[in-house]
């Protein structure tokens, strides 16, 4: 996309100068989703039956790494990655494209389906219907998956507006009581040491009242660590809430992040990850939002600050703990280091990284003895060892 | 018993609490050092057990409770024993320490302290499963849990380590199967019957279809294969309620397997399998005559592949 003059005049006049390029996702009803969907189809109707009759592209806001900006928050320190008016085109004209098409219009159907029955379906279940309903066009859940994707930056509408629940992998225990309306409130201190499951339901989470008197929000990137440090009650040692999303971070689990640093916002968010580039991708993630999801993620970045592992550390994890890189860490770490968005200090550790090829795992630490894991995360807090 | 070889056998120990595991691992830890300190090869015996019978004619007296063959680690014979001993003397000293300061940790927590020496996580697992051999006790005696991985929900109510768990209170939303039986008491259900289901989306789908608002039973699922304490927790529920229990599983060989390994046990546990299958579980479906009867249309039907 060329600049004129009296664009970049225009742009560097605004204020709000990337509120202008953002692209977002509206939240909707599903009477308004079924409607949207009815406009498209109606769109293609028309330009079929036109006296110029043509079967009429898809135009699909553009999720890639060029369409992308970083957001700094003007009244807080959150940053967020958003996407901006750039297009790419789904046509059923090109060859290796007309399945892509036809499955956008698949998912469209099911979801107008799911709509009108009042339901809310996972992605696997949408998979499993889609296979079932037209197994030539669908082959696997990735497929799936970037379809819906395709079909949210069509509609400029959240994946949850058309019917899809987000994946309820979170979990989170600590300093907390949650309140559903209509529900008992549940204490997040007496959980056994799975702790709680966080719902996929946007509409529940968006009602639940908070009561915590925490200083501190630990998010955890694995389950195990989680449940080791459930284990050793450290939310009681040091007044903090622990969060994980078993892995790279789902929206739900995000939303509730993002909720309970906006009820608290004296509360410190921390991250605990491994020493490995797709550790600090997950950071990134809870930080700044996704590309990949980019017209909805932006809503849930969070001020998380990455407490361990780092170089600093590595003096405590012996020699054998150290694993190789393998292709995927040096693929992930090319994209994180071209990316727009990783601020100085997070690159010079990641460069630490790719030097040494090396990476190392939390549980490496477990070889000073299960309780020291705990200790570390104290030590560090309290030392401000954080960036 | 043959000369130049010394074997290790322990007697057998009924109930194996922390305090006689502890003693076990130090008498074994040092035979061993008594052995080589005399210049003798340590070498260790153990049983195998199967949970499956390979006569065809199906007349043997064979069970899953007497072992079948017995195992022989010795260094002398073969080179690579060295190796497989150091292992197990690992994982033997960290469950030592997991018994002492009353922790509980996972098998990959367990491959995660020392990765170089262990290399894989199968490793681990075998070594863990030798273990419960040579102390003739469960895995959860060691106190290696899992992550739990199962899900219940229904008409159920109990007691976690003091704590209620009410699943009736929220009929439709799953609570996560306690990992350790052992804080599980006062099971309380006016449940019909027990439906086990293989995937964790047909569990939302029936949850979020309130399923269990217009049928009293009590839903559970092990999200796949099922893990050792969502088995445990099936059995114990069984035992406790005696309700009639029905399975729902795709019409493919894995939900045939799934099937298997709730009802007979998994090969892998073969000498612990008395302790979680359910002989009694009936096979609801998918029935491959299901196909007739209920008019499922052909493009629902899927070749299978190779791996299947």
């Amino acid at each position: 996309m060329e600049e004129t003059q009296s664009d970049s005049d225009l742009i560097r006049s605004t204020l709000f100068y990337s509120d202008q390029r953002l692209c977002s996702a509206d939240i909707l009803s599903p009477a308004q989703a079924r409607a949207r969907i009815e406009v498209a189809v109606l769109n293609f109707l028309k330009t079929l039956s036109s006296p110029n009759p043509a079967v009429s592209d898809l135009h699909l806001i553009n999720r890639r790494s060029e369409n992308c900006g970083l957001r700094r928050g003007l009244l807080s320190d959150v940053s967020s990655v958003f996407l901006s008016h750039s297009f790419c085109r789904r046509s059923l004209m090109r060859a290796n494209d007309a399945k892509a098409f036809v499955r956008v219009w698949k998912v469209m159907e099911m979801c107008f389906m799911i709509l009108g029955e009042d339901k809310l379906v996972t992605q696997r279940e949408l998979f499993y219907r889609l296979l079932s309903d037209s197994p030539q066009y669908f082959n696997s859940q990735e497929q799936v998956n970037s379809t819906v994707q395709d079909v949210v930056s069509l509609l400029r509408c959240t994946r949850h507006s058309l019917g899809l629940m987000a994946s309820s992998r979170g979990t989170i225990i600590g300093r907390l009581i949650l309140h559903d309306p209509g529900e008992e409130s549940l204490d997040c201190t007496i959980l056994g040491s799975a702790g709680h499951a966080i719902s996929g339901d946007f509409n529940l989470l968006k009602n639940l009242a908070f009561q915590s008197d925490a200083r501190y929000i630990i998010v955890v990137e694995k389950d195990a660590v989680f449940q080791r440090l459930s284990e050793d009650r450290l939310f009681n040692q040091l007044p903090s809430i622990l969060i994980t999303a078993k892995g790279y971070p789902d929206l739900a689990t995000r939303f509730l992040l993002h909720r309970l640093s906006e009820t608290f916002p004296s509360i410190t968010i921390f991250a605990l990850v491994d020493w490995n580039p797709a550790g600090l991708a997950i950071l990134c993630t809870y930080k700044f939002g996704s590309i990949s999801m980019g017209l909805e993620s932006y809503r849930y970045a969070c001020n998380v600050k990455w407490l361990g592992l780092r170089e600093g550390d590595l003096h405590l994890i012996p020699e054998s703990a150290f694993l190789e890189f393998k292709p995927r860490d040096h693929q992930i770490s090319k994209s994180l280091l071209s990316s727009t968005f990783l601020p100085d200090s997070y690159k010079m550790e990641l460069q630490t990284m790719v030097e040494a090829g090396r990476r190392a795992e939390i549980e490496a630490l477990y070889c000073h003895g299960f309780d020291f894991l705990g200790k570390y995360i104290a030590g560090k807090i309290v030392q401000a060892d954080y960036i | 018993m043959e000369v130049g070889m010394a074997r290790r056998k322990f007697a057998m120990q009924p109930e194996p609490q922390s305090r006689l595991l502890l003693t076990s691992v130090r008498g074994f830890v040092r035979s061993l050092v008594e052995d080589i300190s005399n210049g003798r090869s340590p070498s260790i015996a153990l049983e195998r057990y199967r949970t499956y019978c390979s006569d065809p004619l199906g007349n043997c007296a064979c069970s899953s409770d007497t072992p079948f063959a017995k195992d022989f680690i010795s260094i002398d014979k073969h080179p690579q024993a060295a190796h497989r001993l150091a292992g197990l003397l690992r994982v033997l000293s960290i469950v030592q320490q997991l018994l002492q300061q009353n922790k509980h940790a996972s098998k990959r927590d367990i491959f995660y302290m020392d990765p170089a020496l262990f290399v894989d996580q199968a490793v681990v697992d075998h070594i863990i499963s030798d273990i419960c051999i040579l102390l003739n006790c469960s895995r959860h005696h060691l106190n290696v849990v899992p992550v739990g991985k199962g899900l219940v929900m229904g008409w159920l109510r109990f007691k976690e380590s003091g704590r209620t768990v009410s699943c009736i209170k929220n009929p439709n939303t799953d609570y996560p199967i306690p990992v350790c039986l052992e804080d599980v008491e006062d099971i309380v259900s006016v449940a019909q019957y027990i439906l086990v289901v293989e995937k964790e989306t047909v569990f939302q789908r029936l949850a979020n279809d309130k399923f269990c608002d217009r049928n009293r039973c009590i839903v559970v699922t092990g999200r796949g294969y099922p893990d050792v304490p969502t088995r445990r927790f099936l059995r114990y529920l069984v035992e406790q309620l005696c309700l009639p229990v029905y399975c729902l599983v795709d019409s493919d060989p894995y939900g045939f397997d799934i099937l298997t390994t709730y009802r007979f046990g998994s090969t892998q546990m073969a000498y612990d399998a008395k302790l979680m299958r359910v002989p009694e579980m009936r096979w609801l479906g998918v029935l491959p005559s299901d196909f007739e009867e209920f008019n499922l249309p052909d493009r629902c039907l899927l070749n299978l592949t190779p791996e299947g």
